[in-house]
């Protein structure tokens, strides 16, 4: 029996993360988004002040342990944020629960990281894995960007969402390289079907943010979802292949729009450092919509998240200059899915309310 | 020309330094009045809410400055020792200043990089911006140096005076425990109580390598790492709420004060902190450790 490996939650991405461990012969276990049982697992074992995704993952690889897997795999990088000390701090704390998983860093940890090392994937196969992931990655984008243009105009509630689910099982499924290619035709194909409602004209609002909580549906209440069903054309700023592009300056997805040059360059009337994370992002983010004339801006951030929260008097500076709204979500384990609703709701209508001024 | 000093954050990281180096290069450097209740209520209504209470006291304190001064400055901060970092929430801090408590007032920000630059020729530059002639500037650069010097000089000295055994070893970052209405309280109670109190000093010299890259909590790593028993009867450990490094860095020294056989207290101290709250915890750990001797030499009583 293969090993079995626990992929980090990268929303919708996990897909395509999972997809490569199957193609090097390692089997997966993940989920798009954190589950219930792991929230609780990790809001039980995490030091109390840690942020949100923090004990999303430790908690998802408690549950892990709990399947049988002998390892996981997480994310880490070498910024300024704490993520920097995550994997240590969840060693230690997996390691007082007596818990056997072997947690890996993954990326930015040299140019072979000890995971590959301890795997030794054959290189053949590895290349494969690594650009079917990409293709995979590249399509979920397609898929995103199609799901937040199409949900508020639908005509029938709720069938974008069922389509994405339908169109992400079939992406799971399929594991070759040249059909993934096709599906995209497909895809793009199935969503122009859908009926829309010609007379609705939908806000355009731009998500902007800490990752985990721009990509976990579980951990931000679904809040894409929530705007799309009140008329709301998101723009969520995190996009796995456009990423890519900011990181390593691999051209996926085909625009250039974000690389970090620029978005230094947008940011630098309001935030001449990176400070760390993706506040710099954020910042730079807001500044262009408001200059493309969105409607609103939500900025979603764990509680106590170090980058996020210090460049929040930079949003605020920003949202008083350039006239665009930008709500403040902060998410921790006491959010709940009704208050973030809620909360929503009053935006978008202060919104529509402020276009309707407008066009009087 | 009269630049603000607020008392917090760099202010401490730096002691000494900043008023030495304003008055040499010819400005007058007003500081900012003690922390206290009233710089917390002058903050709470516009400073950030998720920020952490040092966070909170510093922009209570540029608040206070508001109308004293033609500028204020606020550098960026972002190593203090070669190839280590410091709070990624320094990065913003002269931006998010500007952005709404300053918006009002001249900001003089500085961009300090000990990984790239040493600090003596990144102050030499700024001075030379600021106007001072290349004598004056390296001149006054000299003393500012020195009068930081002399001031950890003076805190290691003081440490040394103490007594050798039954220490209590205090921790935390240099605005916090220089700050008086965060550690304040702590110390005066502490003293109160006759124990031989022990404050981290964080004097500028070269980092053995360790995993951890923030060069405060690096230095207070080391300083745990070569902790004796035999010495010290205790480590507290002073954090603010939502010290977003804190909250990762507690349980590593937890866990190190564990191996060694000292005890470990945090005292967290946010904004409404009431006085009985602090007093008791710290009675009752100095209390116990007392008690935990007292079985050691007689296990029968």
């Amino acid at each position: 029996m293969p090993e079995k490996l626990a992929i980090p939650n990268l929303g919708n991405y996990t897909i395509a993360l999972d997809s490569a461990v199957r193609a090097v012969g390692i089997e997966p276990w993940s989920s798009t988004s954190t589950s219930a049982e792991a929230m609780r697992l990790g809001i039980a074992a995490a030091p109390e002040s840690m942020c949100l995704p923090f004990k999303a993952h430790l908690g998802h690889f408690i549950e892990a342990d709990n399947a049988g897997c002998a390892h996981a795999l997480m994310v880490n990088s070498m910024g300024t944020c704490r993520l920097t000390y995550y994997r240590r701090l969840i060693e230690n704390i997996l390691k007082d629960m007596n818990r056997t998983i072997r947690v890996w860093g993954l990326g930015f940890d040299g140019l072979k990281p000890p995971v590959i090392r301890y795997f030794d994937p054959a290189p053949l196969p590895f290349i494969k894995a690594v650009l079917l992931a990409l293709e995979k990655i590249r399509i979920i984008d397609v898929l995103e960007i199609s799901a937040w243009k199409t949900r508020p105009r639908e005509s029938r509630r709720g069938e974008t969402s069922a389509l994405m689910r339908g169109c992400l099982e079939t992406l799971a499924k399929t594991n070759i390289r040249r059909d993934v290619k096709k599906l995209k035709q497909e895809f793009v194909r199935v969503f122009a079907g859908v009926p829309l409602d010609p007379k609705r004209i939908p806000l355009r609002i731009g998500l902007v943010g800490e990752v985990s909580v721009l990509r976990d549906k579980s951990l931000n209440q679904n809040t894409e979802e929530i705007l799309g069903g009140l008329g709301a054309e998101v723009r969520n700023f995190f996009l796995l292949g456009a990423e890519l592009v900011n990181i390593f300056g691999i051209p996926l997805g085909g625009s250039r729009a974000h690389t970090r040059k620029r978005l230094v360059k947008i940011a630098r009337p309001y935030l001449n450092n990176p400070v760390g994370g993706h506040a710099l992002d954020s910042v730079a983010h807001t500044l262009r919509c408001a200059e493309e004339g969105y409607d609103g801006m939500v900025h979603l951030c764990p509680a106590g998240c170090m980058p996020e929260v210090s460049i929040r008097p930079i949003l605020a500076a920003i949202s008083r200059d350039k006239d665009i709204p930008v709500l403040e979500l902060s998410f921790d384990e006491h959010t709940s899915p009704v208050g973030v609703a809620t909360r929503l709701e009053a935006f978008t209508d202060i919104l529509k309310e402020r276009r309707q001024k407008r066009m009087v | 020309m009269k630049i603000g000093i607020p008392r917090g954050f760099y202010f401490y990281l730096y002691p000494g330094l900043w008023e030495v180096f304003f008055r040499e290069i010819g400005m007058q450097a007003v500081l900012s009045g003690s922390s206290s209740r009233e710089i917390v209520e002058l903050a709470a209504p516009v400073s950030e809410t998720e920020h952490c209470l040092a966070h909170k006291l510093f922009d209570g304190h540029l608040l206070s400055l508001r109308g004293k001064v033609d500028a204020v400055f606020i550098p960026r901060i972002l190593s203090m020792t070669k190839r280590h970092i410091c709070c990624a929430k320094f990065g913003a801090l002269p931006d998010a200043s500007r952005s709404i408590l300053a918006a009002r007032m001249p900001v003089i920000d500085l961009e300090i990089n000990e990984t790239k630059q040493p600090l003596r020729k990144t102050l030499i530059r700024f001075a030379r911006k600021l106007g001072a002639g290349r004598r004056r500037a390296s001149d006054a650069v000299s003393s500012a140096i020195a009068a930081m010097e002399k001031t950890w000089d003076d805190r290691r000295r003081a440490n040394e005076n103490l007594p050798p055994r039954e220490r209590f070893l205090l921790l935390g970052h240099p605005y916090t425990l220089g700050d008086a209405f965060i550690c304040g309280p702590i110390r005066r109670k502490l003293t109160a109580l006759g124990v031989p109190l022990e404050s981290m000093t964080f004097e500028p010299r070269r980092l053995a390598p360790s995993p951890i890259r923030w060069c405060t909590f690096n230095k207070m790593y080391h300083k745990l790492e070569s902790l004796d028993a035999d010495r010290y009867a205790g480590v507290i450990q002073v954090s603010t709420f939502n010290c977003g490094a804190d909250s990762v860095m507690i349980d590593g020294f937890r866990r190190m004060c564990r191996e060694r056989n000292i005890p470990y207290l945090v005292m967290m101290v946010d904004a409404h902190s009431g006085m009985a709250g602090i007093e008791t915890r710290l009675e009752a750990f100095a209390d116990s450790l007392r008690w935990k001797n007292e079985t050691a030499e007689n296990p029968h009583a």
